[in-house]
C-alpha cells in the first residue's frame, strides 16, 4: 500500500458498511465506553437528564424518519408517543413481561401509525400536515375518553419495567435501559437507510412521480414509512411511560408533537445523526437555560421571576436564531467541523 | 456535538453539584414547582409568589427550628419532561425535604416518584384522587378538592331553593382532564339532592366563541349553570350568555373566577358564584396584616392567598417534624397527618389530614361577584363522609 490518503473503497459493500475506518470504529467504542461509565460519576439529576435524551432520541430519529428521510410531514408524533405509553400501560397492566410489551407496544402505535398514514396516499405538504393534525387531535380524545383503557382524566399508573426479575427500578438502571433502546432504535435506521426500503423513502422525498416511474409504489412505502416511524415512537412512547410511572392524556400534546419536530429542523432532516443531535440540543436547552436564570436570579434578586420565566423566550429565539445561521442543522455543522479537522492545517 | 453536549453536562454537574452540598448543612430546602412562562401562568405567578412571601414571612420569624427555608425555584412552564427533571434534580442536588408542586401535569406525573422517594408534596392541583393516600401517600394540598366545591355548592343552592319544582343544573366544562374529574360526583350529588340535571355542554379552555353551546342551553332553562372552566373561558361564556339575554346563575370552579374576571367579562360576570377556599385580599383575618405588608398593600388575587396558606401549612408540618427529630420525609408526612384543625392565620379554613384521609377539610368559601368585587355569602361545610375520600 502506498500512503492512502482518506477512505478508498472498492465495493459498494464497503462504502455502504456503517463504521468506515478504524478511527470512527475506535472513537465511536470509546465513546459508548464513557457513556456508559459517565452516570457512576453523575448525580440522579443528571442520569435523568440522559434517559430523557435517550428517549428523544428514540422519538426524533423516529420522526426523521417520517419526515426527513420520506418526506411526510408529521404533527402527530406526540400523540403517536402517546399511543406508545398507553399501550404499554394496558399491556403491562394485564401482567406481560416487559421484554413483549416494549414490541407490542410498538407494533400497536405502527398499526395506529399506518391507519392515520392512509392520508398521505392523496395528501402531500401542508394538507398532510393538517391530517396527522387531526390524528394527533384524535388521539388526544381517545385518551381522554377511552376510561376502560386509558383511565380517561386520571391517567394510568405503571410499574417500573422488570426483565428476568431485574426491576429497572432507579434512573442508573433506567439509562442503561433506554440507552440500549435508543442504540438499538439508531441502529435499525441507519440500516434501513442504506437498503432498498430507506432508498425507495429518499427517493419518495425528492420526487413523488420519479420515484414512481423507477418502480417505487408510492402508497406502500409511505405506509411502511408510516408504520415503521410509529413503531419507533411507539417504544420511545412506551419508555417514557415506564420511566414516568404515570401517564396523563395532557403529557402528549400538540407541544410534544412540535417540540420534535423542532429536533429534527435543527439536528438536520434526513440525517440519522442530525435526529440525535436536535434531541440532545432541545433536551439539554431548557435545562441550560434554568441553570443560567437561576444563577443570574442570585445575583439579581428582584429579577428571579421575570428571569425564570424569560428561559420560554430565550428557547424560541434559540431556535430562530438556528433555523437563519444554519438551517441544514447540527448535522451540516458536524460535518464541516469533521472536514476542517480533516484537513487540518491546510484546509484550503 | 455528543461529546460537547457531554462536557457540558458534567461541567453542570461539577458546577451544581459542589454549592449544592454546602447548601444542603444549613437551611431547609424546599423545591418549588412553578408555572411562570406556560399556560397557566396567569395564576400560576401570584400562586408561587404567595408561596415565596410566606417563606420569606416565615424566615423573618425564626424559620423552621431556627434553620430558614430555602426555596428553589424552577419554571417547568407546564412541561411534565421538564418537571420531572426538575424533580430530579431537588432531590439529588438541591436535597429538598419537601416539595410545593403546581398544577395537574406535574402533580400527577410526580405522584409514584414523590411516593417512591418519601418527598411529601403540596400542590395546587385538587383532583380528588389525589386526597387518598392508598393511591398518593405523599401528596397534600390546602383546599378542598374539585368535587367537594361543587357538592358545597350544590348543597347551598338547595337549601335556598323556594320553588316547589325541582331546581335544574346544567354543566359547562371543557374537554379537558381538569374540567372532567369532578363531573361525575357532582352530578352524583345533584340527583342524591333532588337536582334535575338538564345539560351538559364543553367548552374548550381557549375558546373565543361559546354562542353555540349557551344558545342549546338557553332552551334547556337551567337555574344554575356549572362553569369548570379557568378565567378566559369562563369570561366568553358569560359575555355570551348576556348577549342572548340568557338569564341564569353560574357558578364557577376555584380557576374560573377571581379577580382577572372583572376585567375579562365586565359586568357579565355580576352575580356569579365563585367557589374559593381561601379568602380574598383585604378580608379581615388574622393573616392578612402579614401580607398586606409583605405585599405594600398591593392587592394579590386569591391564588397568592392559597399559595401563602399551602406555605404556612407545610412550615407547620416541618416544625412538628423538627421537633421531634431530624427532617425526613415520612417525619413530615406524619406530621402534617397529625395536624387537626390548624388555622393557617384564617387565610383558609381549619385543616386536618389523616393518616388515611388527605382531605384538608371539607369547607368551601362562595362568593359572589358584586361590581367588580368577590363578596362572601357562606362557608358551607360538608360532612367528612368516607364514601367521597378520592372521589
Amino acid at each position: 500500500m502506498h500512503g492512502q490518503c482518506g477512505l478508498f473503497f472498492r465495493t459498494y459493500a464497503g462504502e455502504a458498511q456503517l463504521f468506515p475506518g478504524r478511527f470512527l470504529k475506535i472513537s465511536m467504542l470509546l465513546f459508548f465506553a464513557a457513556l456508559c461509565l459517565a452516570p457512576w460519576a453523575m448525580n440522579k439529576y443528571l442520569v435523568s437528564i440522559l434517559c430523557l435524551i435517550n428517549i428523544s432520541v428514540i422519538g426524533a430519529v423516529s420522526l426523521n424518519l417520517l419526515t426527513g428521510s420520506c418526506g411526510q410531514i408529521s404533527l402527530g408524533h406526540g400523540a403517536f408517543f402517546g399511543v406508545g405509553a398507553y399501550s404499554a400501560a394496558y399491556l403491562a397492566n394485564l401482567g406481560l413481561p416487559f421484554l413483549l410489551v416494549l414490541p407490542g407496544a410498538g407494533a400497536i402505535t405502527a398499526l395506529t401509525g399506518m391507519v392515520f398514514g392512509l392520508p398521505s396516499l392523496r395528501l402531500k405538504g401542508i394538507y398532510l400536515a393538517i391530517a396527522t393534525l387531526a390524528a394527533q387531535l384524535i388521539l388526544e380524545y381517545v385518551f381522554l375518553h377511552w376510561d376502560a383503557v386509558t383511565g380517561g382524566s386520571g391517567g394510568m399508573a405503571l410499574d417500573p419495567p422488570s426483565i428476568f426479575g431485574f426491576a429497572f427500578d432507579s434512573d442508573l438502571k433506567m439509562f442503561y435501559l433506554t440507552l440500549a433502546v435508543a442504540v438499538l432504535c439508531v441502529l435499525a435506521v441507519r440500516n434501513v437507510m442504506r437498503t432498498r426500503l430507506g432508498r425507495a423513502f429518499v427517493a419518495i422525498r425528492d420526487y413523488h412521480l420519479s420515484a414512481e416511474i423507477v418502480g417505487v409504489d408510492l402508497f406502500a412505502y409511505k405506509l411502511r414509512a408510516f408504520g415503521l416511524s410509529s413503531f419507533l415512537a411507539g417504544v420511545g412512547g412506551a419508555l417514557w411511560g415506564s420511566y414516568t410511572m404515570y401517564i396523563t392524556p395532557e403529557q402528549f400534546g400538540i407541544g410534544l408533537s412540535v417540540s420534535y419536530l423542532a429536533m429534527i429542523i435543527i439536528g438536520g432532516l434526513g440525517s440519522v445523526i442530525g435526529g440525535v443531535f436536535g434531541a440532545v440540543f432541545i433536551t439539554i436547552l431548557p435545562e441550560l437555560l434554568n441553570f443560567i436564570a437561576q444563577h443570574a436570579g442570585a445575583a439579581f434578586t428582584d429579577l428571579s421571576g421575570a428571569l425564570l420565566a424569560m428561559k420560554e423566550g430565550v428557547f424560541g429565539l434559540v431556535l430562530v436564531l438556528f433555523l437563519i445561521f444554519e438551517p441544514e442543522g447540527l448535522a451540516n455543522r458536524w460535518r464541516l467541523v469533521k472536514s476542517y479537522w480533516k484537513l487540518y492545517p491546510f484546509a484550503h | 456535538m455528543k461529546r460537547l453536549a457531554k462536557l457540558l453536562t458534567l461541567a453542570l454537574a461539577w458546577t451544581l453539584a459542589v454549592p449544592g452540598v454546602v447548601r444542603a448543612e444549613e437551611s431547609v430546602n424546599i423545591g418549588l414547582l412553578s408555572d411562570l412562562s406556560g399556560p397557566t401562568s396567569a395564576v400560576g405567578v401570584p400562586y408561587s409568589e404567595g408561596i415565596k412571601d410566606a417563606a420569606k414571612y416565615l424566615n423573618e420569624n425564626g424559620g423552621i427550628a431556627g434553620k430558614p427555608l430555602k426555596l428553589i425555584e424552577v419554571d417547568y412552564a407546564y412541561n411534565a419532561q421538564q418537571a420531572l427533571s426538575a424533580y430530579k434534580r431537588f432531590t439529588s442536588q438541591d436535597k429538598i425535604v419537601a416539595l410545593q408542586g403546581w398544577g395537574t401535569q406535574d402533580t400527577e406525573a410526580l405522584t409514584k416518584f414523590v411516593g417512591k422517594d418519601q418527598i411529601p408534596t403540596l400542590s395546587a392541583s385538587y383532583s380528588a384522587h389525589l386526597t387518598d393516600p392508598a393511591k398518593a401517600p405523599y401528596n397534600f394540598f390546602v383546599a378542598a378538592d374539585y368535587s367537594t366545591q361543587i357538592r358545597g355548592a350544590l348543597k347551598y343552592f338547595k337549601a335556598n331553593w323556594k320553588e316547589a319544582r325541582a331546581p335544574k343544573v346544567a354543566f359547562v366544562y371543557p374537554d379537558h382532564p381538569y374540567g372532567l374529574v369532578p363531573i361525575p360526583a357532582a352530578k352524583d350529588y345533584a340527583k342524591e339532592l333532588g337536582f334535575e340535571i338538564v345539560g351538559d355542554e364543553t367548552v374548550a379552555l381557549g375558546a373565543m366563541d361559546a354562542m353555540a353551546q349557551m344558545l342549546r342551553l338557553q332552551k334547556l332553562a337551567p337555574d344554575y349553570v356549572w362553569i369548570g372552566g379557568t378565567t378566559p373561558s369562563a369570561a366568553v361564556i358569560m359575555k355570551d350568555a348576556q348577549k342572548l339575554g340568557f338569564k341564569t346563575t353560574f357558578f364557577c370552579n376555584i380557576w374560573g373566577v377571581d379577580e382577572s374576571l372583572f376585567k375579562l367579562a365586565g359586568d357579565a360576570a355580576n352575580g356569579t358564584y365563585s367557589l374559593q377556599t381561601a379568602v380574598v385580599y383585604g378580608q379581615k383575618v388574622p393573616g392578612m396584616a402579614v401580607i398586606e405588608k409583605l405585599t405594600n398593600g398591593a392587592p394579590k388575587m386569591t391564588h397568592y392567598i392559597r399559595g401563602f396558606a399551602s406555605m404556612l401549612v407545610m412550615a407547620e408540618g416541618l416544625k412538628i417534624a423538627a421537633a421531634k427529630g431530624p427532617l425526613t420525609g415520612p417525619a413530615i408526612k406524619d406530621a402534617l397527618e397529625t395536624l387537626r384543625d390548624y388555622n393557617p392565620m384564617g387565610l383558609t379554613p381549619p385543616i386536618s389530614y389523616f393518616p388515611n384521609d388527605h382531605r384538608p377539610n371539607m369547607s368551601v368559601i362562595i362568593y359572589k361577584v358584586d361590581a367588580g368585587k368577590m363578596v362572601e355569602v357562606v362557608t358551607e361545610t360538608l360532612e367528612r363522609k368516607p364514601e367521597w375520600l378520592g372521589k
